[in-house]
């Protein structure tokens, strides 16, 4: 009987564990990126020393482009040819520019920038042929994605 | 006094259930464990790439058409680079206008090269070159070619400023200089 009232008497104190877990919380929250699931990661990009991350303080969101080996753009889990996703994201940006009342014409340059993640097997053919199709868009800026050392 | 009483033993009876939000912070925990990716070391070459020009002989006189250039630019102002490649995509020769600076691959001594020779051209106040066009074979790997793009965006133009106006062509196959 005695022993029962003991054991009913136990109690932990989970106000430590609590703050424990509230802080590997926020660790996590902080370092993680959602932005990550537009990358293919399955691409193997080429390593450069001299890459530096992007700076980017625009309002509009950078294009990625992540082109594999094939020639084809990677895009939400589905490849896509070259041409029609580039006319159909610039078409989408001219949109939103219009919609945002900035003074963007048709014609003018794009003011926003491109990500190309190209496989480090992709032919120059399929890269200009990207670059080219950017361009006849109004895409100016491009920023070529490499790692910074191999992994 | 009675509800003096009563009142004191309820304040002090007051237990908040820990156990209901530590199972909520451990689901929170367990979907930040499983969704979390380590951000790969991944950066950028940043370059403006404004539309190729043409490729004009040096003894002609300049097109009018095309001076001034608008986004173009105009052929006088444009450093031609060409690379070619080999079957499996590895640079072949890489040429400033007619004059060879490597063959085969592209290793650091090579690139060295390269790099001391833009740096002389850039470097000459009195040659006005404000962009590159690299002709590249159609073959050339991504990373090579990139290994060529980044000595090029090391290159500072006579003002201070580092080169960001780089335009790529094509090499039609058999047009190699």
């Amino acid at each position: 009987m005695s022993g029962s009232s003991n054991s009913e008497g136990v109690d932990t104190n989970l106000t430590p564990m609590l703050d424990l877990v509230f802080q590997l919380i926020t660790f996590f929250m902080l370092v993680t990126n959602f932005k990550g699931a537009a990358m293919d990661l399955s691409l193997k990009l080429p390593v450069l020393g001299s890459a530096r991350p992007l700076e980017w303080s625009g309002k509009n969101e950078p294009l990625m482009i992540n082109l594999n080996s094939t020639g084809k753009i990677r895009s939400e889990g589905r490849d896509h040819e070259i041409d029609p996703f580039i006319q159909r994201e610039a078409r989408f940006v001219k949109l939103q520019l219009r919609a945002a009342g900035t003074d963007y014409k048709e014609g003018d340059d794009l003011p926003v920038p491109v990500i190309l993640r190209a496989d480090k097997d992709v032919k120059f053919a399929t890269l200009n042929q990207v670059i080219r199709t950017c361009q006849e868009v109004g895409y100016r800026q491009f920023s070529l994605s490499a790692m910074n050392r191999a992994e | 006094m009675s509800r003096r009483h009563r009142k004191k033993r309820g304040s002090g009876n007051v237990e908040l259930n820990l156990a209901a939000m530590l199972d909520m912070a451990f689901q929170m925990l367990a979907f930040f464990v499983f969704t979390f990716k380590p951000a790969p070391t991944e950066g950028q070459l940043t370059m403006n790439l404004p539309p190729p020009v043409a490729i004009t002989n040096v003894d002609q006189k300049p097109d009018p058409s095309n001076a001034g250039g608008g986004n173009g630019g105009s052929d006088e102002n444009t450093l031609h680079i060409f690379i070619t490649a080999n079957d499996r995509g590895d640079a072949d020769v890489v040429k400033i206008g007619l004059r060879p600076i490597s063959k085969g691959m592209l290793n650091k001594v090579a690139l060295r090269t390269l790099s001391d020779e833009l740096k002389t051209m850039f470097g000459d106040a009195l040659i006005p070159f404000d962009r590159i066009q690299l002709a590249v074979d159609p073959r050339l790997r991504y990373d090579e070619l990139m290994k060529v793009v980044d000595v090029c965006t090391k290159q500072k133009l006579p003002s201070g400023q580092l080169l960001q106006r780089i335009s790529f062509v094509e090499i039609p196959e058999g047009a190699a200089p």
